[in-house]
């Protein structure tokens, strides 16, 4: 497909200003968002939702819409508006922001299997690759029960943001993002009632949801290429550094390597070809995959800056998740090496049989996910 | 902190600067090696003084062929397919850059080896050799360094024409009658400094030639030589720089013919 703009030739100067604009459009595209959701009303939302009362069902969703996107920070900032607009509980969202977390590992994955016609670089690139994966399903293993029985996440962030001085302004919430943004939702939701003459309702709501999500969508997109562009020589220096490190600068690099691209899967993907090529080793690589998941937290943070306190507790929720899921498994080296021998095991697997391959991939992104639903809902 | 929005980002000029000045580095140790082991070989220098240095810069060398590598790696997996180019091309002379020290070693074993220092005419031949070849390592930095096309191109005919030097040399000596107990160590060491100004002429066409016509130089040698032979002469291109060499190197020529 021809590209219709090559971001690449954009000068520095349009680049910036493009960003600050895409940030913009997507935080307007998420008060938009909530807006719509909010128009609904409550017995269509509630039915919309009911699904996701059964947390395993939440989970595969967020498994499965992630993979299909391929982009957590969509899912996560979409489930942030949706939370801010009262409409989705947060014990019902925890479960789909655990889920983003390992649908979104399966770019990755896809990644190296463009080294399957070398058996040894392949390997190293899909143990490498798969070692996210790993860790997000054993991270949601482990901290999804827990979460169940005790409420630690929800909890916690709770009193995060009770702590954090958001009512001081007659007990309401006022975020001068929201405010920056509210207009242009207003503008976009009148711009398309008015001329089709439709009332508030489930038509004018799905429309404009649609609508959002698109922008949401293509303004993440925008960003993270422009982020990649502008970051890539900052990246390529940060990660000559930590080839042969491992530990807490890895964990620190790739948390910002990933908040600045606004995307995990960028970070991850990224490592895939050094791990094939063998450059990185797969015990220095994984730190940086363990920052790129505290990184991604920054795109629902973000979001919630225009949906008040409901959103930023289900963005702390996530960014409590990837920080309790890397305390984990990063400080113990034998803790840390059960992900890695896990995933180096997975490509053996994979490397004496591709059939292992689909098995993983479409098992467990798609047909498990799928079968969740179905059985949960 | 905005230097990020610079552009730098958008031509991944950086890494690659960085990469390359490294490279350089490699060039100078190279020359380092091979003067240093060139001068023990000559009788210069005492083999057991140089000794530590050689193979401390021998390892320096291989160190950072591997380090541009990796670097090599990282650069392609972050920027786009338009640096892969450029990263062949460093991919494949690093290596040129990195036997440079390995033919410092080995002239340094010759040294050691050798049951006396050159002498006569087959010395007085080497130093030249030893200087031109030094001479050339150095400007090979420099046109790589400002990407000197025209510089490259008068490297490249220069390092053709000591290749085929060393060659004549490496005839007279097996063709010739009078066995001499330095026989070999005179072949090895032509052969050595033959197979340096190679090298040395790989990566100068690295500045001239596109990435798939790498190492092969032989069209700028036989136009070069064509401006400057006389056109009459019919002789076949691949001979061609040898009898222009030749003809500069007369008495040199002359003085293994007598042999």
């Amino acid at each position: 497909m021809p590209r219709l703009i090559d971001t690449r030739r954009i000068p520095w100067l349009a680049r910036l200003i493009l960003l600050l604009l895409m940030v913009y459009a997507f935080l307007a595209a998420i008060e938009l968002f909530k807006n719509a959701i909010g128009m609904i009303g409550q017995g269509a939302a509630d039915r919309l939702f009911s699904g996701l009362e059964n947390p395993f069902a939440g989970l595969a969703v967020g498994i499965l819409v992630t993979a299909l996107m391929q982009s957590s920070s969509v899912t996560t900032s979409m489930v942030v508006a949706l939370v801010g607009s009262g409409e989705l509980e947060l014990q019902y969202a925890v479960p789909i922001v655990m889920g983003a977390n390992i649908g979104t590992s399966i770019t990755c994955a896809l990644v190296s299997l463009g080294h399957v016609t070398r058996s040894a670089e392949f390997r190293r690139a899909f143990a490498g690759a798969t070692a996210h994966d790993v860790f997000n399903l054993l991270s949601v293993t482990l901290l999804f029960p827990l979460e169940l029985a005790t409420g630690y996440l929800r909890h916690g962030a709770q009193w995060l943001v009770r702590a954090l001085p958001l009512e001081a302004v007659g007990g309401e919430f006022h975020s001068p993002v929201k405010t920056a943004v509210e207009w242009l939702a207003e503008l976009v939701q009148s711009c398309v009632q008015r001329p089709l003459g439709l009332g508030e309702g489930k038509l004018l709501a799905a429309l404009l949801a649609g609508m959002a999500a698109a922008i949401i969508v293509a303004a993440l997109v925008v960003i993270t290429k422009n982020m990649r562009v502008l970051m890539a020589d900052r990246i390529e220096q940060w990660l000559n550094r930590v080839l042969s490190r491992s530990g807490l600068l890895g964990l620190a690099i790739g948390a910002v390597i990933t908040a600045a691209v606004q995307s995990s899967s960028i970070t991850t993907s990224l490592l895939v070809p050094m791990f094939g090529a063998g450059v990185l080793k797969l015990e220095a690589g994984f730190p940086i995959m363990l920052g790129a998941n505290i990184g991604t937290t920054i795109t629902a943070l973000l979001a919630s800056t225009v949906t008040g306190p409901a959103g930023l507790t289900i963005a702390l929720v996530h960014l409590l998740f990837n920080v309790s899921g890397t305390l984990v498994f990063f400080p113990f080296n034998f803790i840390r090496r059960i992900p890695i021998r896990l995933s180096e095991k997975l490509a053996d697997l994979a490397l004496r049989n591709w059939i292992w391959i689909v098995v993983y991939l479409v098992g467990v992104f798609i047909l498990v996910p799928l079968a969740g639903i179905l059985i949960w809902r | 902190m905005f230097d990020w929005f610079t552009g730098k980002g958008e031509t991944g000029g950086v890494g690659l600067e960085k990469m390359r000045t490294e490279f350089g580095q490699m060039l100078d140790a190279g020359r380092h090696a091979f003067d240093t082991a060139a001068n023990a070989f000559l009788g210069g220098t005492d083999v057991e003084v140089i000794r530590q240095d050689l193979f401390k810069t021998d390892k320096r060398i291989n160190r950072a062929e591997r380090r541009i590598r990796r670097q090599i790696v990282v650069h392609a997996s972050v920027h786009s397919a338009a640096q892969f180019p450029a990263c062949l091309v460093l991919m494949s002379i690093v290596k040129d850059a990195e036997r440079l020290g390995d033919y410092g070693k080995n002239l340094f074993d010759l040294a050691e080896l050798a049951p006396r220092p050159p002498q006569g005419e087959h010395r007085d031949a080497l130093v030249r050799l030893k200087d031109r070849i030094s001479d050339s390592m150095a400007a090979c930095r420099e046109a790589f360094d400002a990407n000197d096309k025209d510089a490259a191109t008068e490297l490249i005919v220069e390092a053709k024409q000591i290749e085929d030097l060393c060659d004549e040399r490496v005839r007279g000596l097996v063709r010739g009658a009078p066995p001499d107990a330095m026989a070999p160590a005179y072949v090895l060491a032509y052969r050595y400094f033959k197979r340096v100004s190679s090298h040395v002429r790989n990566v100068a066409s690295s500045v001239v030639q596109p990435l798939h016509k790498l190492d092969f130089t032989s069209k700028i040698t036989s136009e070069d030589a064509a401006r400057e032979e006389p056109p009459q002469k019919e002789t076949p291109q691949k001979e061609t720089p040898q009898k222009e060499t030749s003809q500069k190197e007369a008495g040199q020529k002359d003085a293994t013919q007598k042999e």
